[in-house]
């Protein structure tokens, strides 16, 4: 039995026992190499779900859906090792209890193959070493060191470029498990911190914003980049916070689900050599 | 540029310590550049990133943020997590391409009014050298979505 | 959920007013006007929108400076006041009062330092009267923003911390409790006294030292409301003014305090005998087991655990065979620490005298006959080690001729000091004298600047030195003292005479400088008080706020805040009790309205504001809906411990906090407008 039956029939198992009120997973999407989510209230619609190389989406996201959870009953929900990363994040940050979510584990090896992760529950997963050792592609890591090694004037250039594109769709924000904020600070206008008049500065706040707001937060999944329309390489600089927090503070978001967060802690021998 | 330039200086700083300083200076007479324009906050930790980016877009070549040495802080540990936040943010501006120079962050003392004065000076100094921050003063002139799209 | 929050209750604008705000731009005498173009500060924000009416005056904080804001906002019905002037360190008190006076919330005013961060600091009078426009203009229009508040109620523990048992924290000490409140008095020594004990006799009346000091020690320790810590030190501050919380490390002394009964026995025979006596300055011995001084208080000896035999060897205890006392000594005490509940603490943490081995033309360290003040105290002491025969320390002769050099550090910015250690003159004019009292014979040569002795009695003191106890004054500086044929030669120059000179002295007394406690600073981090380039302490205000610290609830007495005479000590030790004592005056501490407050509806409830507050003055809180079923959890700050440093506020990503008295919008605003 393939990985893909394994788990249609574990959905279905989980849903007919009433152990979850809800699975979601993927089903088919419009063209013959996407998917999309797929939510199974009942057994018969576990057999909808798809499982294969394609299944590359961060359903994280959709356990922080509004009212889903209050009830007190699971949800179960197929994740891959950075959607893994981001629940630990969220438990860590009171969004999720633990208990309540139930993982229906894979990865995803040489972009073809999908394995099966053992475990049920967040608990089960101790890969604190693996997200430790988890590295983005590397063409994101050659982008982040070709940025790096510009002037700053060339870095502001190319940003600039970037954020231009930028049509405040937000769809980065809707597709990050990590963005649950009943309100974002963008949507604040009182005061206005973000501008929104129709030049490139209020882009460039709006992404840094973003960038700083995921410092130590982010599980590295890349939805953001795959869901901007127009192309901005958001994960560059998710990826340069991450690696930032990592070598000034030795931290590593997700690791766990009991971390305190990088910016609400600190040690008293921080490193401090920038201040004057 | 026939005029020389004369940048301008945001100071964010905290009540207790580098705000005291500075008035020290003051009582002591030490003369330094009038560049610098400072906003108040009653403690490093609540100084936010977002102050430091208001501040570039109403013009400020520089910005200084300072408050309590390490240990000092009157309210124990705000300037500790102040100083999580700059290092993250200190990374994050630099990676976009705004200067790390332009950005500048120190402890001083209620104690220290020559440091906070020759500190100011020095910022001034430099700054004029940079020159001014226009690439991030004319973001505003850049309409969105007309690049390449 | 609202897609709009509404703000919290307490940081709405209540009852939105169209900002009418005042701008006061005072003068200060010279002081602003003479660097800023007030004309032009007035008529650039009197075209500023919303402002009202905009005024200038010489002095707006004198009486009718202040009727005049007064009146201005009750006959402009102004909703907010800037006041161009000084820091709010120095006069946003004064201006708030007035506000209220005049029936504005008096936390509707903000203070533009044009003063100390611009007319003090510019020469260029355009580019300081820009600077004050714009420091002005962005503080109106942070006014517009702020919020009406009230000042909130904390209570205040009515028990003094006093740290220092020296001459100032026993007065503290004793006149805290003597108005009937708790005291710990704090000693890091093994005896309370400080440096007060050591002296021989006082000026200006010659008293003895000992002789006044000991009923106050002896008062100090009997004391109902005074517990008395010798051997211990503050290990942490935390808290603020009426609720600190304080840490006491109570040192092992080896000895059991509850059982000794100060007999002696164990140090006449501790076999320990040759160790240099630091209360002695090195001119006498003390034993391993020791009590510093025969008169200590209280009289329980400490073990010197490294200089004690038995820690060294792991032999000896002769102390604890000879004590007649059943585990009174006992080698296996620890550390032990104490936690107190403190309202205000008092510091009184003393001096040291400066190291004047700096002073190698001087020759201290390498003639034994050239000492210091200090040492001078102790040899003309009764109890000293030559029970008060002045004497040489190298041969214990009787010395002919001594020379005195005043400033040996002291007012000396290249080799020493730049401050006047203050007490110097004085008690340099006094050793002349004892010297002349105790040898009829002997000559006193005394090399000075300037003879400072201002004090009641003081100029008579020195007067009388001079003219009955014939120490003969030279008024220069001393380039070298070296030996020759038995006699320390010092060379200097008399500038009055225009001749150098050169004194054949049989012994030289160095007035050495006044300087702060080697930990000094780092004692001050641990307290969160202030310090000056020296170490010593900083008060408020150098003269309108001399024994308090920029720390409310903490004072300053004695040594620890600048060079000072046992008068001066006690005065001001007696000053800090009337702040501690009104402190004490009220249950309830009125405390600054300035902290933070959650908008529950957008608060996600991630708790990061719970994990970075320093106070643990965030909760959690539970909302329900009508029917009583959980909705969500929210965060809650609770303002009796909140000290309003705002770092909740710059760490919530949803902007769900806000700070009073810094709101977003206020600094927004503040920015937007420079």
């Amino acid at each position: 039995m393939g990985i893909q039956e394994q788990y249609r029939s574990e959905a279905a198992a989980l849903l007919s026992s009433g152990e979850v009120k809800l699975v979601i997973g993927f089903g088919a999407g419009s063209t013959a190499d996407r998917r999309r989510p797929l939510f199974a209230r009942t057994p018969e619609e576990a057999q909808k779900f798809v499982l294969d190389a394609a299944c590359i989406a961060n359903l994280s996201t959709y356990l922080l859906a509004e009212g889903l959870l209050s009830d007190g009953k699971k949800v179960g929900v197929f994740l891959k090792p950075d959607g893994i990363r981001s629940v630990n994040i969220l438990i860590s940050e009171a969004q999720l209890k633990p208990e309540q979510v139930v993982i229906l584990g894979y990865a995803i090896e040489n972009g073809k193959d999908v394995a099966a992760l053992e475990g049920r529950n967040i608990s089960d997963f101790s890969i604190g070493e693996k997200i430790r050792n988890l590295t983005p592609p590397p063409h994101v890591i050659e982008a982040a060191e070709k940025i790096e090694a510009m002037s700053a004037e060339e870095r502001f250039e190319y940003w600039k470029e970037e954020f231009s594109k930028c049509i405040k769709c937000y769809a980065c924000r809707q597709v990050c498990p990590m963005c649950y904020c009943r309100r974002c600070i963008v949507d604040v206008n009182q005061p206005q911190w973000v501008s929104t008049s129709s030049h490139t500065l209020g882009n460039f706040e709006w992404n840094l914003v973003r960038a700083f707001h995921l410092a130590g937060r982010c599980a590295s999944c890349g939805a953001c980049d795959r869901a901007c329309p127009v192309n901005i390489p958001l994960r560059l600089v998710n990826y340069r916070m991450g690696k930032e927090v990592r070598s000034a503070f030795d931290y590593v978001a997700g690791e766990n689900s009991d971390q305190k967060p990088v910016l609400a802690s600190f040690k008293q021998d921080d490193p401090e050599t920038f201040i004057l | 540029m026939s005029e020389p330039f004369e940048p301008k200086i945001v100071a964010f700083v905290c009540t207790y310590c580098t705000y005291a300083g500075a008035d020290l200076a003051g009582t002591s007479r030490l003369k330094y550049a009038p560049n610098v324009r400072i906003v108040r906050l009653p403690c490093t930790g609540r100084i936010s990133p977002m102050f430091i980016l208001k501040a570039l877009q109403k013009g400020a070549d520089s910005v200084l943020v300072s408050g309590c040495h390490p240990g000092d802080c009157h309210f124990t540990s705000g300037n500790y997590h102040a100083r999580r936040r700059w290092t993250v943010f200190r990374a994050l501006l630099s990676f976009t391409g705004i200067p790390e120079e332009r950005i500048r962050f120190s402890w001083i003392s209620a104690a220290e009014g020559a440091k906070f004065a020759e500190l100011i000076n020095e910022i001034t100094d430099d700054t004029r050298k940079l020159g001014p921050f226009t690439q991030y003063q004319e973001l505003q002139k850049v309409i969105e979505t007309q690049s390449s799209y | 959920m609202a897609l709009f929050a509404p703000v919290p209750e307490t940081l709405s604008t209540q009852g939105f007013r169209m900002a009418k705000i005042g701008v006061f731009v005072c003068h200060c005498g010279e002081n602003i006007a003479s660097k800023v173009d007030t004309g032009n500060l007035v008529k650039a924000l009197s075209d500023h929108p919303g402002v009202e009416i905009c005024n200038e005056y010489k002095y707006f904080c004198s009486d009718p400076g202040q009727e005049t804001v007064k009146r201005a906002i009750r006959e402009n019905n102004l909703t907010g006041v800037v006041v161009a002037a000084c820091s709010p360190r120095m006069h946003e008190t004064t201006f708030r009062k007035a506000c209220a006076e005049a029936g504005l919330n008096p936390y509707m005013l903000e203070l533009a330092n044009i003063r100390e961060q611009c007319s003090w600091v510019h020469s260029d009078k355009d580019q300081a009267t820009e600077k004050a426009i714009e420091i002005t203009r962005s503080l109106v229009e942070k006014v517009k923003r702020n919020n009406e508040l009230k000042p909130i109620s904390v209570p205040v523990t009515r028990r003094a911390l006093v740290i220092g048992g020296g001459i100032a924290g026993i007065q503290a000490a004793l006149d805290i409790a003597g108005a009937g409140r708790e005291v710990i008095l704090v000693e890091r020594e093994p005896s309370i006294g400080g440096h007060m004990s050591q002296l021989s006799e006082t000026f200006p009346t010659l008293d003895c030292s000992q002789c006044i000091l000991t009923p106050r020690m002896v008062e100090a320790i009997q004391h109902p409301n005074i517990t008395v810590l010798t051997y211990s030190e503050v290990e942490e501050v935390d808290g603020y003014i009426g609720n600190f919380k304080v840490k006491v490390r109570k040192k092992a002394r080896y000895v059991d305090m509850s059982k000794c009964t100060g007999c002696g026995d164990c140090i006449q025979k501790c076999p320990v005998k040759k160790i240099p006596s630091e209360f002695e300055c090195g001119l006498g011995n003390r034993t391993a087991i020791y009590t510093p001084f025969a008169q200590a208080v209280p009289n329980v000896p400490v073990i010197d655990k490294n200089r004690c035999t038995y820690f060294k060897n792991g032999k000896c205890k002769i102390c604890q065979k000879t004590c007649q006392i059943e585990n009174c000594i006992d080698f296996e005490m620890q550390d032990t620490f104490e936690e107190f509940e403190i309202g205000a603490i008092v510091v009184a943490t003393g001096f040291q005298i400066q190291d004047t081995s700096v002073y190698g033309e001087y020759g201290y360290g390498k003639y034994k006959d050239v000492i210091t003040g200090l040492h001078f105290e102790r040899l003309a002491s009764a109890s000293g080690p030559t029970a008060g025969k002045i004497l040489r320390p190298s041969d214990g002769k009787e010395p002919e001729t001594v020379v005195f050099i005043q400033c040996a550090g002291s007012r000396d910015p290249s080799k020493g000091v730049k401050y006047c250690s203050k007490i110097c003159c004085m008690y340099t004019a006094k050793h002349a004298m004892l010297f002349a009292h105790k040898h009829h014979d002997g000559n006193s040569k005394i090399f000075y600047m300037d003879i400072r002795a201002a004090g009641k009695g003081y100029d008579e003191f020195t007067r009388r030195a001079i003219e009955e106890d014939e120490a003969e004054y030279l008024r220069g500086r001393v380039s070298k003292v070296f030996e020759e044929n038995g006699k320390l030669i010092v060379r200097g120059v008399d500038t009055l005479l225009g001749k150098p000179v050169e004194v054949a002295a049989d012994m030289v007394v160095l007035a050495t400088a006044i300087v702060p406690q080697p930990d000094a600073k780092e004692f001050a981090k641990k307290i969160g008080i202030g310090y000056d380039e020296y170490g010593f302490y900083n008060e408020a205000h150098l003269k309108l706020r001399p024994v308090e610290t920029a720390t409310a609830g903490i004072y300053l007495c004695g040594a620890c805040q600048s060079p000072k005479d046992i008068p001066d000590s006690v005065a001001q030790a007696s000053a800090t009790a009337a702040k501690v004592l009104g402190l004490f005056s009220r249950e309830q501490l009125e405390r600054e309205p300035v902290v933070a407050a959650v908008g529950e509806a957008t608060c996600a409830g991630c708790w990061g504001c719970v994990s970075a507050c320093p106070y643990n003055a965030i909760e959690q809180k539970e909302i329900r809906d009508r029917n009583g079923n959980l909705v969500k959890e929210v965060a809650s700050v609770n303002p009796g411990l909140c000290q309003g440093c705002g770092t909740c506020v710059t760490f919530c990503r949803s902007n769900s906090i806000d700070l009073a008295g810094f709101t977003e919008k206020q600094i927004f605003a503040e920015v937007m407008a420079l």
